[in-house]
């Protein structure tokens, strides 16, 4: 293995000045473009205008409208469900030391899809705002629970068999969503694809106000542990004999990326390998210290997602092409890149 | 020995109905290298576990100054007591300097990060373990050795009073694996309580102040090295026939395995010898699974303690006795029997001329020649000369790597 990452490491306030930047212009980029182009500068002289600051003049009505009721939710959307999902999946490829961890490879997205599929099909979704949060958290929380149970039964439970058993789950969970997606009376087909595939499309304030009180405490708690996250990375044992209290932590840390990514996929479906790709570039680029890694995962993870939904909505207009199919096109490849790299290593490793 | 800091009473630990700890008491004080011994399976690295409170015992206690050390609080445990692993699988491509300042965490505030005093104590321990120079490198691309020397400057880097060591030198050449047990014994004069669970009993003996040697997860004997380096009970332990002898250089015991007794492939060698001239061909011979014999030796004489180690029948005489004619009788019935007999090459003077008589009385000899880079052999007085010189001209006179085709001759004819 080449030793060029040590100085990649160096340059790590560069990168996340670059990665802000990025996100900073994909964002203004978002709200700008779609069916109805409307000047990037008009989100700056909306705020300007609102906080009576130069005399600027207020934007065209109905771009105020389109402005404020469509395009910036649903950019704020992409960026807390991008940023969930990455930090989810940079703590859950920590935690099992398994560079192919993620919230979806987990089963976690497939189960907080499966809850709220539930929740459409009980009908509780139509009676309370909480029930499809409520209940992408508890299926998320679900495949957590039985992740858990796997990887800390007695023995060394291979790293490899906890990949098999979340994509295990993650078939299982998304059959049953199919299922009830199949025969429930709501059925449309744009329901089916948004639980099984994911999407951003029409999501509006109420859906933020519902996730980022929850989101985003929730990122900050996982940040507090990534010298922990750090030591998983050594082994459980090595992390106990360093004095940390490992079995706890995990379920904490479980817990929370549950009901982070159970929040995340209330808003935007089970959008696909954010968690597995974005950890990876980030580590590429800053090292593989948690300190650093999931702050600049943060970061990356939304303006990947902010990019990928722009790509959807500019690709075939008039149509939109969900964001999840998006970032399964990019994704799906770069796992099969990944699994040959990671082949690659252990034969040389086995040498 | 000094009150123990770390002690454990009737420890036992099993898995799937395997008891791998069997009520084990075992303790190490400050200023103790405590080497735990044993074959492979013993539970040797399971005890280790036990003693550091990373794993918890089925039964019994194991106390750190009266402190019960599984109940302990992990944080305030691991400032006490550090365990060194093997190796670990690292998949991430970290630094050498990040995997040591790992070993700073009990010891860091909670969401704080290191003080520069970590960084320093972090920096010292690998230059200590001479891996300064590769701080910057990535912990995955270093050898097996490497790995180990960092992860035994982590383990330094804790910073505590008990050391438990995991086989420290398992992937080291013997210069690193010297500077390991160095400086463990090094940190155990400065006070602290060090253990090691050791797989070259050589390393053990010389190192260690005290061993334990487990069986099957109970400890068959425990003591310092020369109490508990015995061959009655290494042999049963290991299953195998061993000899302990102290080593030459060091003075320190060696352990050594004896070659299994295959069963001799009919040719009967007798080899006389002296000084050691016999140690090469009888080692060989052994390998090549000769029936051999030796004689007249020197008690004392390593050839002869060779001999007597790995049960050669054979004739000896006190040390620097004079051969009498009686002995040469003596010794004439194993020459006798001996399909070849072979006369190393060995000083010959008044004392041990009755060797080269014993010679003359071999049914077929061999005599070794010199090789040219070795001594010629040395004949001290007109009788030996004479004697030689006869006996040659009745025998075959070949270098080393020919007596060894005359043998496999002899055993194919």
């Amino acid at each position: 293995m080449p030793h060029h990452d040590a100085a990649v490491i160096r340059s790590r306030a560069p990168v996340f000045l670059i990665v802000s930047l990025v996100l900073v212009a994909a964002a203004l980029l978002g709200v700008a473009v779609g069916a109805v182009p409307v000047p990037p500068t008009a989100l700056v002289r909306l705020l300007l205008h609102r906080w009576g600051i130069g005399g600027v003049g207020a934007p065209e009505r109905r771009d105020i409208v389109i402005l404020l009721l469509l395009r910036l939710p649903r950019v704020v959307a992409a960026i807390l469900v991008g940023s969930s999902l990455a930090v989810c999946g940079v703590v859950m490829q920590g935690l099992f030391r398994n560079p192919m961890a993620s919230p979806e490879i987990l089963g976690l997205s497939a189960g907080g899809s499966l809850g709220a599929v539930i929740a459409i099909a009980s009908g509780l979704a139509a009676q309370a705002a909480f029930a499809i949060p409520g209940f992408t958290i508890l299926g998320a929380l679900v495949s957590a629970t039985c992740i858990y149970l796997l990887s800390s039964t007695r023995g060394t439970t291979s790293l490899l068999y906890i990949v098999i058993a979340g994509l295990a789950m993650s078939s299982l969970f998304g059959g049953l969503t199919s299922a009830l997606l199949l025969f429930s009376n709501q059925y449309q087909v744009s329901q089916f694809v948004f639980w099984t595939m994911g999407g951003l499309d029409g999501r509006g304030w109420q859906h933020i106000l519902v996730s980022a009180p929850i989101v985003v405490p929730g990122i900050v708690v996982l940040g507090l542990f990534t010298r922990e996250l750090n030591l998983f990375t050594l082994g459980e044992q090595e992390a106990l004999a360093l004095g940390m209290p490992v079995e706890l932590t995990k379920r904490v840390l479980l817990a929370i990326c549950a009901v982070v990514t159970g929040v995340a996929i209330s808003v935007g479906g089970p959008i696909g390998f954010v968690g597995l790709l974005v950890p990876h570039l980030m580590r590429f680029l800053v090292g593989p210290d948690h300190r650093v890694l999931l702050p600049i995962s943060a970061l990356g993870g939304a303006a990947f997602l902010v990019i990928c939904d722009l790509v959807g909505r500019v690709l075939a207009p008039p149509f939109e092409i969900r964001v999840g199919i998006i970032t399964a096109v990019i994704g799906s490849p770069y796992l099969l890149g990944l699994i040959v790299r990671i082949q690659r290593r252990d034969a040389v490793r086995a040498r | 020995m000094s009150a123990a800091i770390l002690q454990a009473r009737g420890l036992s630990w099993g898995t799937g109905g395997v008891t791998i700890v069997n009520r084990v008491d075992f303790s190490v004080a400050r200023g103790e290298l405590v080497g735990v011994i044993g074959p492979n399976g013993a539970g040797k690295t399971t005890l280790l576990r036990l003693m550091a409170g990373i794993l918890m015992p089925s039964a019994g206690d194991v106390e750190l100054e009266g402190r019960s050390v599984p109940s302990m609080d992990p944080r305030s445990r691991a400032r006490r007591i550090a365990f060194m692993t093997q190796d670990i699988a690292q998949v991430f491509p970290f630094t050498v300097m990040e995997i040591v300042l790992m070993g700073r965490y009990p010891h860091v505030a909670r969401l704080r990060p290191e003080t520069p005093e970590d960084h320093e104590r972090a920096r010292h321990m690998l230059s200590y373990v001479g891996m300064g120079p590769l701080e910057e490198r990535t912990f995955n691309g270093l050898s097996g050795g490497e790995r180990q020397l960092v992860l035994f400057a982590k383990a330094l880097a804790q910073d505590t009073d008990v050391l438990l060591l995991d086989e420290p030198s398992s992937s080291l050449d013997i210069h690193h694996e010297d500077r390991v047990f160095s400086m463990a014994q090094e940190l155990a004069r400065e006070g602290r309580a060090v253990a090691a669970s050791v797989h070259n009993l050589a390393v053990a003996a010389h190192y260690c102040s005290r061993l334990v040697l487990l069986e099957k997860g109970r400890v068959a004997r425990e003591g310092p090295p020369e109490l508990v380096l015995r061959s009655d009970i290494l042999d049963r332990v290991y299953g195998t026939r061993t000899v302990v002898a102290p080593s030459l250089a060091t003075g320190s015991l060696t352990v050594s395995v004896v070659p299994e007794g295959r069963q001799p492939r009919g040719t009967r060698v007798h080899l006389i010898g002296g000084a050691g001239s016999a140690v090469n061909l009888t080692r060989e011979l052994t390998r090549r699974g000769c029936a051999l014999s030796g004689g007249i030796a020197h008690e004392q004489d390593s050839d002869e303690k060779l001999w007597r180690s790995l049960g050669v029948p054979l004739r000896a005489v006190g040390a620097f006795a004079r051969i009498s004619d009686e002995e040469v009788q003596a010794a004439s019935s194993l020459v006798e029997q001996a399909d070849l007999t072979i006369l190393c090459v060995f000083p010959v003077g008044v004392g041990n001329v009755g060797n080269l008589r014993l010679a003359a009385r071999a049914r077929r000899l061999l005599v070794l020649q010199p090789g040219p880079e070795e001594a010629p052999r040395v004949l001290l007085t007109p009788e030996a000369r004479a004697l030689f010189n006869e006996i040659c001209s009745r025998a075959a006179v070949l270098p080393y790597e020919g007596i060894l085709a005359a043998v496999q001759d002899a055993a194919s004819g």
